[in-house]
């Protein structure tokens, strides 16, 4: 029943929200945050199974979860991804934040056991950098910056973005290529100077 | 950027993506006109494109990039999974030996076969992690294709109780960083190790491996008689087989998306020993492998890493840019000059200047070892000569580098001037119109599918298909010394010739030797005969002053061309040289294990042959 209250408070805050009251995202952020994080927990603590973590697999789990079907129209689920998407990447940047800080253990090293040490730290810094780079893409190009979150960090296709954002697939695909090269750009530069 | 500007750069890049490169070299400049900086932007932002669609960049989700992010820190690392005696599949625990983030590691004993292994358990994070399975598939399959006893020996790479798993050989001992740690090595046991480590990757490179990261960490030194281990071949790659102006596609690929994706994590003290073209994420082959071993030398030299900085940017600045601090401003003893151009060949930034294999950087190592433990062939008192000059040789130099501020110079450009050193080196013998030169041949041959181990002869034997020789020179003088391969006519007037000394590699690209001084050549590779019978002329040229036909040569003799004299009026100078003095016959007197050429004049000419059947 709580389940059901809550799809129900969700789908409201998204209808509330593509209204136009963004008082409502601010109250829908944390419930769509705590329901994904479960999530993409509870997928990577799956023991073995060779499953990949689908984004895309986990942000529709999260929307049938949380958004009442029944009373939903197409321009909510859009921005319920396009929400997803924010979210996720603001778990994940948290996460890499977080474990930037973490202290690392040491060990004997018999075989070496550093690697997961210095590699996962090494998807953190990644993360923080290209955070950082579309931060700045946002500043000069919205549109392109959020494609980037929409397919990278919400996994959707280049369909889905296009009705999200409303535009066409093929500027989807213009905007995606013409935003990758300049993040790699900077992410390279950033790197090698 | 203005969002003006991105609009302008947006616009063209967008149609300019779709053309085909010179079509698209075109429409930029023509969209960019005589806005420089604006074409520029467009053609950077083209080439990241590129790289970035082969490298894959961003082209995955980031949840499962960052799948291992959102679970690390929910393990409890500390506690053990196994306790003493438990079994394990066919395993028995004996002991945890470590604790990492990829999983544990525990001695354990094989009851199948009754043999002690270490066993690395991964933690279950990192078993569902589909990149670093498969770079833990890789070191298994890897690894355990090379058995060679400087590498670490891997027994089973299965699964258990629904865990994964890597059995491995038991190596008592501790890593070489560990086993660094607050003692000076010797000098003969800083040799031992890195010719160990030379040996695992020359066995790896034999079979198109590349480590990629050779490290201190990956390197154990066994307890009880320092055999060394080098370890995780996780991030290898088989390679292409390297050529002259081949790019391997596919590792360059690879290795550009792995700079992304790890460099950064490299951060955890591994950047140091990156090779130039790996800070760059540019194609890399074996000759990354011996940059490594080249930082892990000079480590154990001096005591301090060659390029350290307070951020990976810095460090990677001095990897890509910067020369290591010279032995002599390092809180280093005595190191040999010897032993120092090697470094410095290890770690040349050119990868034409590097040593080209990890065999060549052995030999000489090895032959340096052997010198310093004084069982080289010749007489002593002749070492300690040559060692005398050597060292007074390399204060000149070390002066010239020190005064231009690099450590390693260009090999042309920069070594001495022949004037220089003859002056200042040890009066020579007081000239004498008279040349002497003795030379001898290293010669191994191949028999039950393997080189036998070399033995020396005076000169000329009939030689077979496959042997393979080295020519070893020296003489009592100051000289220049020019040796070249003439090579068969085939139905023309104008032989090939070969430039095989000087050459950039060997007695830093000069000509001059001193007295006493032995070269061997070629210096870090054989001549080998081939299937095909015939006779090949090595000439020997040794003379009092620089020959300029030679001289203005010996730029040719490049690992490009091989020393190949292209030029057909470079060959035909070298011949005239050849023709106009070879009527002034030397002398030659032979021992079991040498020839002495003795010749009046001031040039010494003599070609020795080749005979093979």
């Amino acid at each position: 029943m709580r389940r059901t209250t809550k799809q129900h408070e969700i789908t409201q805050l998204l209808a509330e929200w593509r209204d136009g009251n963004q008082s409502a995202l601010d109250e829908l952020y944390p419930l769509v945050y705590d329901e994904l994080h479960r999530l993409a927990r509870r997928y990577m603590s799956r023991e073995r199974g060779g499953h990949t973590l689908q984004t895309t697999a986990l942000i529709n789990e999260a929307y049938v979860r949380l958004v009442d079907q029944k009373n939903v129209v197409w321009a909510n689920r859009a921005h319920f991804f396009a929400i997803s998407a924010q979210i996720m990447r603001r778990i994940l940047i948290d996460h890499a934040r977080r474990h930037a800080y973490a202290k690392r253990g040491g060990g004997a090293q018999q075989v070496t056991l550093d690697e997961a040490a210095s590699i996962t730290p090494g998807i953190g810094s990644d993360l923080l950098r290209l955070d950082e780079a579309l931060k700045s893409l946002a500043e000069m190009d919205p549109r392109r910056s959020q494609v980037v979150e929409l397919r990278y960090f919400g996994g959707l296709n280049n369909e889905e973005i296009a009705g999200v954002l409303h535009v066409s697939e093929n500027t989807v695909t213009r905007d995606w290529n013409m935003a990758r090269a300049w993040l790699y750009q900077q992410l390279t530069e950033s790197a090698g100077n | 950027m203005s969002p003006e500007r991105w609009q302008q750069v947006s616009r063209i890049f967008r149609s300019a993506i779709s053309l085909e490169d010179e079509a698209r070299k075109v429409f930029v400049a023509e969209q960019c006109g005589e806005d420089e900086s604006l074409r520029s932007a467009v053609e950077k932002l083209i080439d990241s494109h590129h790289r970035a669609d082969e490298e894959d960049f961003i082209g995955g989700r980031a949840a499962e990039d960052g799948a291992a992010l959102l679970i690390v820190e929910n393990d409890e690392p500390d506690a053990p999974r196994f306790t003493t005696g438990q079994q394990f599949g066919s395993y028995i625990i004996l002991d945890r030996l470590g604790i990492g983030g990829m999983g544990e590691v525990y001695l354990a004993r094989d009851s199948r076969l009754g043999r002690t292994v270490a066993l690395k358990v991964l933690a279950a994070d990192v078993s569902a992690d589909k990149r670093r399975m498969k770079r833990f598939r890789q070191e298994a399959k890897v690894a355990s294709s090379l058995n060679q006893p400087n590498i670490l020996t891997i027994f089973e790479f299965g699964e258990a109780d629904g865990l994964t798993f890597l059995a491995t050989e038991y190596i008592d001992g501790d890593t070489l960083r560990d086993y660094l740690r607050g003692r000076r090595a010797k000098l003969t046991e800083i040799l031992d190790i890195t010719i160990q480590i030379l040996a695992a990757l020359d066995a790896a490179h034999d079979a198109r491996i590349v480590h990629r990261d050779i490290k201190p960490e990956n390197v154990m030194v066994r307890r009880r008689d320092r055999v060394v281990k080098v370890l995780d071949f996780g991030l290898a790659k088989v390679t292409e087989k390297r050529m002259h102006g081949h790019i391997d596609r596919d590792s360059q690929h690879e290795t550009a998306t792995a700079a992304f994706k790890t460099a950064p994590g490299m951060l955890m003290g591994t950047i140091n020993y990156m090779s130039p073209e790996q800070a760059q994420a540019r194609d890399v082959d074996e000759r990354t492998d011996i940059w490594s071993t080249g930082v892990i030398l000079y480590e154990m030299l001096t005591g301090v890493m060659p390029f350290t900085g307070p951020t990976t940017s810095h460090t990677l600045v001095q990897i890509i840019e910067k020369e290591p601090l010279p032995f002599n401003k390092t809180l280093t003893g005595q190191v040999p000059d010897e032993l120092q151009r090697i470094v410095r060949k290890a770690m040349a930034k050119s990868l034409d200047e590097r040593y080209q294999t990890a065999k060549d950087m052995l030999i000489d190592l090895r032959h340096l070892k052997r010198q310093l433990e004084g069982t080289v062939e010749g007489s002593s008192e002749r070492d300690v000569g040559t060692k005398k000059k050597r060292v007074l040789l390399f204060a000149i130099a070390a002066m010239v580098v020190f005064t231009i501020g690099l450590f390693a110079f260009s090999i042309w450009r920069a070594s001495p001037a022949p004037s220089t050193v003859s002056t200042n080196a040890p009066a020579a013998p007081v000239a004498v119109p008279e040349r002497v030169l003795t030379y001898w041949i290293t010669v191994q041959k191949f028999r039950d599918g393997k080189y036998q181990k070399p033995f020396t002869v005076a000169g000329e034997i009939n030689f077979e298909a496959r042997d393979e020789i080295r020519l070893n020179v020296r003489s009592p003088q100051n000289g220049h010394l020019y040796v070249l391969n003439e090579g068969p006519r085939e139905g023309t007037n104008t032989p090939e010739f070969v430039i095989f000394f000087p050459s950039p590699t060997a007695n830093e690209g000069s000509s001059l030797l001193t007295a006493g001084q032995e070269v061997q050549i070629p210096e870090q590779t054989w001549l080998r005969f081939d299937a095909q019978a015939g006779v090949e002329r090595l000439w020997l040229v040794f003379t009092e002053q620089a020959v300029p036909e030679f001289e203005s040569v010996k730029q040719f003799a490049n690992t490009q061309t091989r020393g190949l004299i292209t030029d057909a009026a470079q060959s035909k100078s070298i011949q005239d040289f050849l023709t106009s003095h070879s009527n002034t016959k030397p002398e030659f007197e032979k021992s079991d294990t040498l020839t002495t050429l003795k010749a009046n004049g001031r040039i010494l000419l003599y070609p020795v042959r080749l005979e093979h059947h």
